[in-house]
């Protein structure tokens, strides 16, 4: 691995310099630009690893842990050239999500063991949290781990459960005890080997007819005690401390920025910028997605300027996941009869996939908190409203 | 709730929020704004001369003219917190707009003694520049030795029967010219049209109406793009009032939410009525956002990137207190539909200042156009 530098020490302007031009060198043009939101880790192993060979896969961990240690302008920085190039997104829970969660919560052991092979792609993580009965409203989660000596035994099922079918390891959030007043009480984070006798990991199909999020069932599954994180009954809070300024990026306006060049291609080519009450309806979709250009940095600016982001940061995902609908909506409306196929529409010198964006722009508003439990939660922490 | 955030180093913004509370407690805003609506008056001079005091009114006019020499972000600042406490004079036509032709202007007597009237408020300097439908007045100057001769008709001119002078934009030849022309010249007639919001909006008749050549104060108002500046600082003015307006709407219907209660319970506890503030809430916040953008913009980027962030944030704060406060009255329920209730005037407030100067949608097209022009 390379030696790292103090990145934080750059301008943002030298730093942003030096990440795109060794990102466009290196990252494969086959994967740019990919149909596919969530490709399969081996789909983009070889990008992987040359971000891994660089010492640049890791954006926010600690220097000590091979990350780079970016601050939060400078990650703000890293995944708008990433967005930029087109680069593909890799399986990112790793990264994303265990290592920060043993960074600051696990043992000396857990980490030593653990983050290297995160790092080399080793270890491929999942996210074992929403439940069949448990998903906007989690905190009711059932998949249960009792203590049997040295061992946890598992027992339950988790859905939802994004690319658990590439990964060997599942961050997974148990119920250890019962309290019925407050039902965040008695959760209890493990590390859970998916290759352990006992676990079954069935792919769904998503609207998109791809396999990007799985169920995985446990039964009886014996996890050692070694892969408890933090303390038995006391998860939920861990769980919810690593979402930490990762969530202004589920509002970046990088998503409806896509749909939105697509559309213009498309209008482009059926000349539709010549029908006023086209041109109408797109001057209020380019308009929204500039504005959200202007209300992203609103809240970088926050972080830059304070490390941190309020629960208000929220009205970013609110509002970027309904326009990148409306988008693809007004980018099958102008499709006219063809906007019934499956596969990409002729545009120009070259093809719209209107369908597949119009499919994928119903995720957005559902996945990370649905926009109504987002709403309820501005509701309560922003506005106070009464319960 | 929501405001434009700017770092404010030496306080002076802090200090402008300040004094606009202070002054919304001598006067209150909606009170002053019935008032004038029972008297059928056009302007409060009172309160004009109160603004004048207190410093407002010539913020952004250089300092060689007497003016305080502040920028557009001091301006917005002002204007946001005008906004919330629904001080309804129209400040952003007669400092802003006559302010920035006055600025630009060439230098001569009369330019200076209308720039120390207007930052006085002993002259109420108002433009006349547009016809009814918002496009350039239709007003012909005929200018010779003997002077200037003036005939046509301009609209939506505010302040009409309080003013003292118009600026009146007139075609001569193949130019715009801007004039000075005292109100009560002969030749001069006018008639007002109240506004939603309890002022009025006059269409002023030229039937050749004679002003001496002195009085002409710039020339090539659209090639120097005098006009053009002087309606972008206009219209970033109004989106920071827009947004002040929203703000304190949507305070007042989460207080009054939380207040009012049905089935035992404040109304703010349901689920329906708490998604229905928190998109007022985020529409709040996102024009804000869009004006320091614009800000933003005008500092860093001046010309094209500059001028679509304005169109931009003027459309956004329109769209958006038009949108709160009508959510506004109607989470007031009946309440909100009464005269009484100062809700409603927030709502005509953000109606007027929406349609002035371009509303959402044209403004948006004008952006696209902007944009995709090679």
């Amino acid at each position: 691995m390379a030696g790292q530098q103090d990145w934080n020490s750059l301008s943002d302007a030298e730093f942003r310099e030096i990440f795109r031009t060794w990102v466009d060198e290196n990252c494969p043009m086959h994967l740019r630009n990919m149909r596919k939101q969530r490709p399969v880790f081996d789909e983009v192993a070889e990008w992987y690893h040359a971000l891994a060979e660089k010492g640049w896969l890791s954006p926010v961990w600690p220097q000590q842990y091979g990350g780079m240690g970016l601050n939060a302008a400078k990650h703000i920085i890293y995944v708008e050239e990433w967005a930029r190039l087109g680069c593909p997104r890799i399986p990112d829970h790793g990264i994303g999500l265990v290592g920060p969660l043993l960074i600051e919560f696990g043992t000396e052991e857990q980490k030593a063991h653990y983050l290297p092979r995160i790092l080399s792609g080793e270890d491929v993580w999942c996210q074992g949290y929403s439940e069949p009965g448990a998903g906007s409203d989690l905190a009711s989660l059932r998949t249960a781990a009792v203590r049997d000596g040295n061992s946890f035994i598992v027992n339950g099922q988790k859905i939802w459960t994004t690319l658990a079918h590439c990964a060997n390891w599942i961050l997974l959030l148990t119920r250890t005890s019962r309290d019925e007043k407050v039902k965040q009480k008695g959760i209890t984070v493990l590390l859970v080997d998916l290759t352990s006798p006992g676990v079954t990991v069935r792919p769904i199909e998503n609207l998109r007819q791809e396999a990007d999020f799985c169920e995985v069932f446990f039964e009886n599954v014996r996890v050692p005690a070694e892969n408890l994180v933090g303390e038995v009954d006391k998860g939920w809070n861990l769980a919810k401390a690593v979402l930490g300024h990762e969530r202004i990026f589920l509002g970046a306006p990088s998503r409806p920025e896509v749909a939105l060049s697509r559309l213009e291609q498309l209008a482009e080519a059926r000349g539709a910028f010549s029908d006023p009450a086209f041109v109408a309806r797109y001057a209020r979709l380019r308009l929204d997605l500039y504005d959200l250009g202007s209300a992203f940095e609103r809240f970088a600016k926050q972080l830059r300027d304070n490390g941190t982001l309020g629960a208000d940061v929220s009205v970013l995902k609110i509002f970027c996941s309904e326009l990148y609908q409306k988008i693809t909506e007004e980018t099958l409306d102008i499709a006219g009869e063809e906007a019934r196929f499956l596969d990409d529409l002729p545009a120009g010198n070259g093809h719209v996939d209107a369908m597949n964006l119009y499919l994928d722009s119903r995720a957005l508003a559902i996945f990370g908190g649905s926009n109504e439990i987002q709403r309820t939660i501005l509701a309560k922490a922003v506005l106070g409203l009464p319960s | 709730m929501p405001e434009i955030i700017l770092e404010d180093p030496d306080g002076t913004f802090a200090m402008l929020r300040d004094s606009v509370a202070a002054f919304a407690q001598r006067f209150d805003g909606a009170r002053v704004l019935r008032a004038r609506r029972g008297a059928g008056r056009d302007l409060d001079r009172d309160i004009w001369s109160a603004m004048a005091e207190a410093g407002w009114l010539g913020l952004m006019l250089p300092e060689d003219l007497g003016g305080a020499g502040l920028g557009l972000s001091e301006q917005a600042i002002l204007s946001e917190a005008l906004g919330r406490a629904l001080i309804t004079e129209p400040l952003a036509q007669l400092s802003v707009f006559s302010g920035a032709l006055l600025a630009g202007a060439e230098s001569g007597e009369e330019r200076s003694r209308l720039a120390e009237g207007l930052i006085s408020g002993s002259l109420v300097v108002s433009p006349a520049w547009q016809t009814t439908d918002g496009g350039y007045a239709a007003v012909t100057a005929t200018i010779d030795a003997n002077g200037v001769t003036l005939s046509g008709t301009a609209g939506l001119v505010v302040a009409a029967a309080s003013a003292d002078i118009f600026l009146v934009v007139a075609r001569s030849n193949d130019e715009r010219v801007l004039i000075s022309v005292p109100a009560g010249s002969d030749g001069l007639s006018l008639s007002e049209r109240p506004t939603v919001d309890g002022a009025t909006l006059a269409e002023l008749r030229f039937d050749g109406c004679h002003v001496a050549t002195g009085q002409v104060l710039a020339r090539d108002l659209l090639g120097s793009g005098l006009l053009d500046d002087a309606i972008q600082a206009t219209r970033l003015t109004l989106a920071a009032e827009l947004a002040g307006a929203g703000s304190k709407a949507l305070e007042a219907t989460v207080d009054y939410t939380r207040e009012r209660v049905q089935f035992g319970k404040p109304i703010a506890s349901f689920q329906a009525i708490q998604h229905r503030l928190v998109d007022m809430w985020s529409a709040a916040e996102f024009s804000c956002a869009a004006i320091v953008n614009a800000l933003e913009r005008l500092a860093d980027e001046p010309g094209k990137p500059a001028a679509l962030a304005v169109l931009a944030a003027k459309a956004r704060a329109g769209d958006a207190a038009v949108d709160i406060t009508r959510k506004a009255i109607h989470l007031h329920g009946a309440m909100g539909f009464t005269d009484e209730c100062d809700i409603g005037l927030y709502m005509k407030r953000a109606v007027n200042l929406n349609a002035t100067l371009g509303n959402p949608a044209q403004l948006r097209l004008q952006f696209v156009a902007l944009e995709r022009a090679a």
